[in-house]
């Protein structure tokens, strides 16, 4: 009853590093774009149409690339990279212009979060000079929001996620660290509000749904694990996943909350069922450690993809789960 | 006032009107007697009828009586009669006919009109009008039988010279009103007799007696005078229309009573008649025409609307009935149509569309009866005869136009059209040469080495139904201008349908489809003015359609079930019966031609897209390389020409820039594909075109690739070890290409070559002192100094030591890539399979060749490589001795003294040993022994022995073993060639060690003396002096010059 294990139906090649970070940009009209961030420090623009890079910005004087993202207002990319900068883009016809740059003074490996609070304004969490410090900052004014330093010893922030609740309270962050803690931190009023230690290793990564409060985080060992925050706002640990192989360096849950997909060091990418959190499918291409996974923004569903950029060099596109009919 | 309905009292009413009218006929009475006539209803006027013309008749016929006044009253009461009721008597009929007749002419000649009023003489044409359209069906025809010739001619010229030469203008419109009905032309609002196909067959039998008249003296009233009113033009030029129409039907003709002779009982008369015979029906049309052109010159551009809708009317009307008899004339009537087009009078066009659309169906009938008869034509005629079918089969669509689309519409027509195609373009596929010729690469490389000037030949397509090049042509033709006119998006529909629904239609539809969107492109179209609607220029379908379409037949073309088709036979079931294999081969037959055709058909939609194909080199590119990879030779060429074609049409200036500029989609499928290579077995061979055609640009995304290629053969090494040694052969192929080695080779041979051409004895004492300065010190300064030069480069290393152990990799990749496959191919090198030991054996070469560049990553390499390939050259097929000598060959010419001592304890005594043991053979062997392995093996040792020997610096024992091995192939008795080799080697052994060489072959044999320069000295004595010649002394002289 086992399908054949799917293909990816495309794979882009030619980034010339590995791939630390990927993000669709799909909403909107054609093209449809595809940003990677490489350990070479260029920033590729695919297009998905043509399935070639559309342009190539040597964003971060050759440092690796950590993370970007893009404003949904705007045609403005972000990206950060390893030499400790925050950097914005104007993508406006076709241009690739630096608009701003911060100054993160982090060494880590944290990647950003970002959070669109208007049309003009957003937030940015990042991780700050201090080893266990978490910075946020609101863009394009570049004023201080505030700065979230644990009192208890959990070492270095190894990675965030800001999110706006729908209680009206003002935007959260969930940021895991060096120890395997968790900490969930309102931002406006500059306070902890839980604590839980989710795993023995530093969290690699993490991931959150804010519509079912249910998110999930994935260490170096072989284990995934779950957790929801409850009405007082409490982080509760779920379930766990085993996985066959250790190591985990990127989650990511698609926009329809019903499949999560994860990087493995393994070569790997598998699919969960974000419900029930069963293994679905294991997605074999790579032939090195997968770094990010990233889901279409697609409209119609039926396009949407998964991507995988590995540090093989290679991106794969997969179309899967997508046809309605799948049993995530 | 109501009127009288009983006969009875109708009768009793008019009695004594009509008696005393028959008493006194005067124009009071007659008047009287009109004036009755009303008030009686027309039923039982009708019963009355003859007791009513009587009178009447009775006043016309007695001659003293004829004034007009009285006449013109007969007339009008005639009139009324007959308009209201019907003529059931011939007699009647034709006594009035005649009477009214003689009224109007004159009474010295019949057929000219009498001198008389023209209240009179359209009282007259009015009764005689009345009359025509009273006449009962069964009589009336009766008017046409040949029998009243005469007497209907009187009356026709009468009524033409009534039409023609008459002041008055009713009077004019009435003479030609009565003609129309008498042609059975009448377009009056009244019920008039429709008769069967046999009565209008001999009216128009006889009134083809009159046509020249009528045709002559009407286009005169047309023509004449421009002052006339439109009122005359139009009732002329319906008379014209009427009479040409009825006389020239195509009906008519067709059917064998238009030339039924006339019957001999007529007598004179019989001479009138005519026959409407094809000569007549030829010439008749040629005049015709003539007339017909003066008549449109006149009218097309007439002030009057309604007779330019007339002339509309007529063109109409005799294209769909006479388009076969006046075929001269339909260009004329075409124009005429055509012109009507662009009128400034509404009523005009609308006219028109609705004639189009009659048009249109009259040439879609036709076209669908061709269709119908097509196949079988094409079976039956010669090819001259359906040439010209054909030709007519694409006038239909030329004509047509853009009505294409609408005809198409039709599901018959489109089923019939395409259907006739299919049967038309079956192709024979028995010729077995197709699937036995096989290429073998050398294609390949001769269409990257000249790139442009090259075009694959392309055997042409044998067809079952014919072989005439230009129907091929017409064909295509035809399907060009289907796409052209046609809806493309219907037109595709269909015919992938039928690629689908049958084997048997697949082909065809193919290239039906393949011709079609180059029409539907407008490429290789003659646009011509000869369509309908020549308003419309350019193809019918948009650029946004054509990529549409083009999309969904390259799917269906690339999909895995049509493209990946069994062209060769298995190699395993060699020994079946006969009559399977004939049928075999119908069916790899049939599979070959339809991937040319499909692979033309990709080039098609390259040329239909121009440079909006690149996006669809995406998917297509691959299936087409898949295709150049192919063993099949026609397939293989066709892929070739496919991708020429694509090339071109994309924009690209040469193959190598398609394929580089669009490496990286297919190395996304190749490497793809390598990871499921059960389904995707062809994927290796793509890499293998990729790199034939491709540069070291290419190198970049190659690495990454191999990488996947490297993987996917470790996993199967069993089943697809042959396909990848391939892939692997064509790789060290390109990079070999790519990276030429200047170094070593040029180098040594250079050497060699000066040392041999003129060996300078000077040069050599020179270097002998030298040799001897330094083994006594001499000069020792000069390489101290060397010496110290060296630490700062060692230094050097150090730091780049610092730099850490990941930075050390700077090998150029081709290297690494190289390095890689060399490992594979030490494992591959103890394979059982033969074949696949011999192909691993030219890539090792290749990767000694490439990698000889480097020494410190060839010696390793050479030393892993060693134990393996020294078990193919000791103990091993011949074959793969004979490779594996070469290999070694090359890698001592690279290596040069590393192997040394290998090849002289390992190798060197199995080599010599088997050369002496062969020695006697070949020495006594025949012309055929040349054929031979053992001759061949012999051959490749003695030609490589000396440079090997050479290079690898071997050690005077080693020396002497090869020499004493080699000796007896100096003798003449030995093949030609094994002579030639053996002398090469003792060359190379004489640059080596020249005195050794000298003093030995001159034991054995010296063909001079030596005297001594000076007398003291003592003589000279070798034990091979003062032999008597022999079989040696020939080559033996030779080496020692």
């Amino acid at each position: 009853m086992s399908l054949p294990a799917p293909h990816p139906i495309y794979t882009l090649r030619g980034a010339g590093g590995a791939l630390n970070t990927l993000h669709f940009r799909c909403h909107g009209e054609d093209p449809h774009l595809l940003f990677s961030g490489s350990g070479k420090g260029s920033i590729h623009i695919w297009n998905l149409n043509s399935r070639r890079a559309e342009k190539v910005v040597e964003a971060h004087s050759g440092s690796s690339v950590t993370w970007v993202s893009t404003l949904q207002s705007t045609d403005t990319l972000i990206s950060q990279g390893r030499d400790m900068q925050v950097c914005l883009w104007d993508l406006n016809e076709g241009r690739s212009e630096l608009l701003e740059s911060v100054w993160t003074g982090s060494v880590g490996f944290c990647q950003c979060s970002l959070l669109e609070t208007s049309p003009t304004n957003y937030l940015l969490a990042f991780a700050a000079q201090q080893t266990e410090e978490i910075k946020i900052i609101e863009l394009p004014s570049k004023n201080p929001v505030c700065t979230l330093t644990p009192k208890a010893k959990v070492g270095m922030v190894m990675c965030i996620k800001l999110w706006k609740t729908n209680s009206g309270l003002g935007p959260l962050l969930l940021a895991g660290y060096e120890d395997g803690s968790l900490l969930l931190w309102d931002v406006t009023q500059r306070a902890k509000l839980s604590q839980v230690r989710a795993h023995p290793e530093p969290v690699m990564c993490l991931t959150f749904d804010p519509r079912r409060l249910r998110g999930i985080s994935g260490s170096s060992e072989k284990k995934l694990s779950s957790w929801t925050l409850d009405s007082q706002n409490n982080i509760q640990l779920q379930d766990d996943v085993t996985l066959v192989n250790p190591g985990v360096s990127q989650l990511c849950i698609r926009e329809d909350g019903r499949i999560l997909a994860s990087a493995g060091w393994d070569d790997r990418v598998r699919i969960f069922s974000w419900k029930t959190l069963r293994p679905l499918a294991v997605l074999q291409y790579h032939t090195d450690m997968v770094l990010s996974v990233a889901f279409s923004d697609h409209q119609d569903p039926r396009q949407r993809l998964l991507a995988a950029g590995s540090k093989d060099q290679r991106i794969s596109l997969w179309s899967i789960y997508n046809d309605g009919a799948g049993k995530g | 006032m109501s009127q009288i309905n009983d006969p009875k009292v109708a009768f009793a009413y008019l009695r004594p009107a009509c008696v005393l009218l028959t008493k006194e006929p005067t124009v009071a009475n007659v008047e009287t007697l009109g004036e009755q006539l009303k008030e009686i209803h027309d039923a039982s006027l009708q019963q009355l009828q003859e007791y009513v013309l009587f009178p009447l008749r009775f006043v016309l016929k007695v001659p003293q009586l004829k004034k007009e006044k009285l006449v013109q009253a007969v007339a009008e009461a005639l009139s009324y009669v007959l308009e209201k009721t019907c003529v059931q008597s011939w007699d009647t009929l034709h006594d009035l006919f005649s009477e009214l007749c003689l009224c109007l002419c004159s009474p010295t000649d019949p057929g000219k009109p009498a001198d008389l009023s023209e209240e009179l003489k359209s009282a007259l044409l009015r009764c005689l009008d009345a009359l025509l359209h009273a006449a009962y069906g069964d009589i009336v025809f009766k008017l046409y039988e040949p029998i009243m010739l005469p007497g209907l001619g009187a009356a026709v010229s009468l009524l033409l010279a009534l039409g023609e030469k008459e002041k008055s203008r009713e009077v004019q419109a009435a003479a030609l009103r009565c003609l129309q009905s008498l042609i059975l032309h009448c377009d009056c609002t009244q019920e008039h007799v429709i008769p069967s196909s046999d009565e209008r067959c001999s009216v128009g039998s006889t009134m083809a007696s009159f046509l020249p008249g009528i045709a002559m003296a009407v286009s005169r009233i047309i023509t004449g005078n421009l002052r006339q009113g439109h009122a005359v033009t139009v009732r002329a030029i319906k008379v014209w229309c009427g009479s040409v129409g009825l006389v020239m039907e195509d009906a008519q003709l067709q059917s064998s009573k238009a030339c039924e002779t006339p019957s001999q009982e007529l007598g004179r008369i019989g001479q009138l008649v005519v026959q409407r015979a094809p000569e007549w029906v030829k010439s008749t049309a040629g005049k015709l025409s003539v007339l017909l052109k003066k008549i449109i010159s006149c009218t097309s551009a007439h002030r009057h609307w309604r007779v330019r809708l007339e002339m509309v009317e007529l063109a109409d009307h005799l294209l769909v009935a006479c388009s076969q008899s006046l075929r001269e004339c339909v260009g004329l009537l075409l124009e005429a149509l055509v012109g009507a087009v662009n009128d400034e009078e509404p009523k005009v066009r609308e006219r028109f569309v609705v004639i189009e659309k009659i048009l249109a169906d009259v040439l879609s009938e036709n076209l669908h009866s061709l269709a119908t008869s097509l196949p079988r034509l094409m079976r039956t005629s010669n090819d001259q005869k359906k040439l010209f079918v054909l030709k007519v089969f694409l006038g239909y669509f030329k004509v047509l136009g853009p009505l294409v689309s609408v005809v198409l519409n039709s599901a018959a027509h489109l089923e019939r059209i395409s259907k006739a195609l299919m049967q038309v373009l079956e192709l024979d596929v028995v010729d077995v040469r197709i699937v036995e010729e096989r290429s073998h690469g050398e294609s390949l490389e001769r269409s990257s080495g000249s790139v442009g000037s090259y075009a694959a030949h392309i055997p042409q397509k044998h067809f079952l139904y014919f072989t005439d090049e230009k129907i091929f042509s017409v064909l295509m033709e035809i399907c060009r201008t289907l796409g052209f006119y046609g809806n493309i998006y219907l037109l595709t529909d269909h015919f992938l349908d039928l690629y689908r629904q049958s084997l048997v239609y697949r082909k065809q539809a193919a290239m039906v489809l393949n011709e079609m969107v180059r029409g539907a492109a407008g490429l290789a179209m003659a646009t011509g003015a000869q369509c309908l609607d020549s308003g419309v220029q350019g193809p019918s379908a948009s650029q946004e359609d054509l990529k549409v379409a083009a999309v969904s037949i390259m799917e269906e073309y690339t999909s895995l079930t049509n493209w990946n088709l069994i062209t060769t036979c298995e190699e395993t079931d060699g020994d079946r019966q006969d009559q399977q294999v004939t049928e075999n081969t119908s069916f790899l037959n049939s599979n070959i031609w339809q991937l040319c055709i499909q692979l033309e058909g990709l080039a098609c939609l390259a040329q239909a897209l121009g440079r909006d194909f690149r996006p669809l080199l995406m998917t297509s590119l691959y299936p087409v390389l898949e295709k150049a990879g192919e063993e099949t030779l026609l397939v293989n060429q066709a892929a070739l020409n496919s991708m020429m074609c694509i090339s071109q049409a994309c924009g690209y200036s040469s193959l190598k820039e398609l394929i580089n500029d669009n490496s990286d989609y297919l190395l996304n499928d190749i490497s793809l594909n390598l990871q499921r290579l059960s389904q995707h077995p062809q994927a290796p061979r793509v890499l293998t075109v990729m790199l034939a055609h491709s540069d070291s640009s290419l190198l970049p995304l190659i690495r990454d690739v191999v990488q996947d290629v490297l993987m996917a053969l470790d996993l199967s090494y069993n089943h697809s070890a042959a396909l990848f040694c391939s892939v692997l052969h064509a790789l060290m192929k390109a990079l070999a290409r790519w990276f030429p080695v200047s170094r070593c080779r040029t180098g040594g041979s250079a050497r060699s070559k000066t040392s041999t051409d003129d060996f300078n004895c000077r040069q050599f004492l020179l270097d002998y002192q030298k040799q001897k300065d330094l083994a006594e010190g001499v000069g020792i300064e000069v390489d101290d100094t060397e010496d110290l030069e060296v630490p700062p480069a060692s230094e050097g290393e150090d730091a780049e030591d610092i730099c850490g152990p990941d930075e050390k990799s700077e090998l150029p990749s081709h290297l690494i890539i190289t390095k890689e496959v060399a490992e594979r191919c030490v494992h591959l090198l103890s394979d059982p399979r033969l074949q696949l030991r011999l192909k691993v054996l030219e890539v090792l070469e290749l990767c000694v060749y490439v990698l000889s560049e480097r020494e410190n990553e060839l010696l390793p390499m050479a030393h892993r490589c060693w134990p393996v390939l020294r078990q193919r050259l000791t103990a091993d097929d011949p074959l793969a001795v004979l490779r594996a000598f070469r290999v070694l060959c090359t890698l001592g010419e690279a290596c040069g003294d590393f192997l040394r001592r290998r090849v002289s304890k390992e190798v060197l005594p199995r080599l010599t040993s088997s050369l002496t043991r062969q020695a006697p053979v070949s020495a006594k062997a025949g012309p055929v022994y040349t054929h031979t392995l053992a001759y061949k093996l012999q051959l490749a040792v003695l030609q490589g022995l000396g440079s090997l020997c050479q290079r690898l610096d071997l050690g005077e024992a080693d020396l002497d073993a090869v020499c004493e091995a080699c000796l007896p192939y100096l003798s003449c008795r030995q093949p030609v060639r094994l002579q030639e080799a053996c002398l090469s080697v003792f060359q190379h052994l004489i640059q080596v060690d020249p005195d050794t060489f000298w003093f030995t072959l001159n034991e054995l044999h010296c063909p001079c003396s030596y005297t001594p320069p000076h007398p003291d000295l003592p003589p000279i004595q070798l034990s091979g002096m003062g032999r008597p010649r022999d079989e040696y002394s020939d080559n033996f002289y030779f080496c020692l010059q």
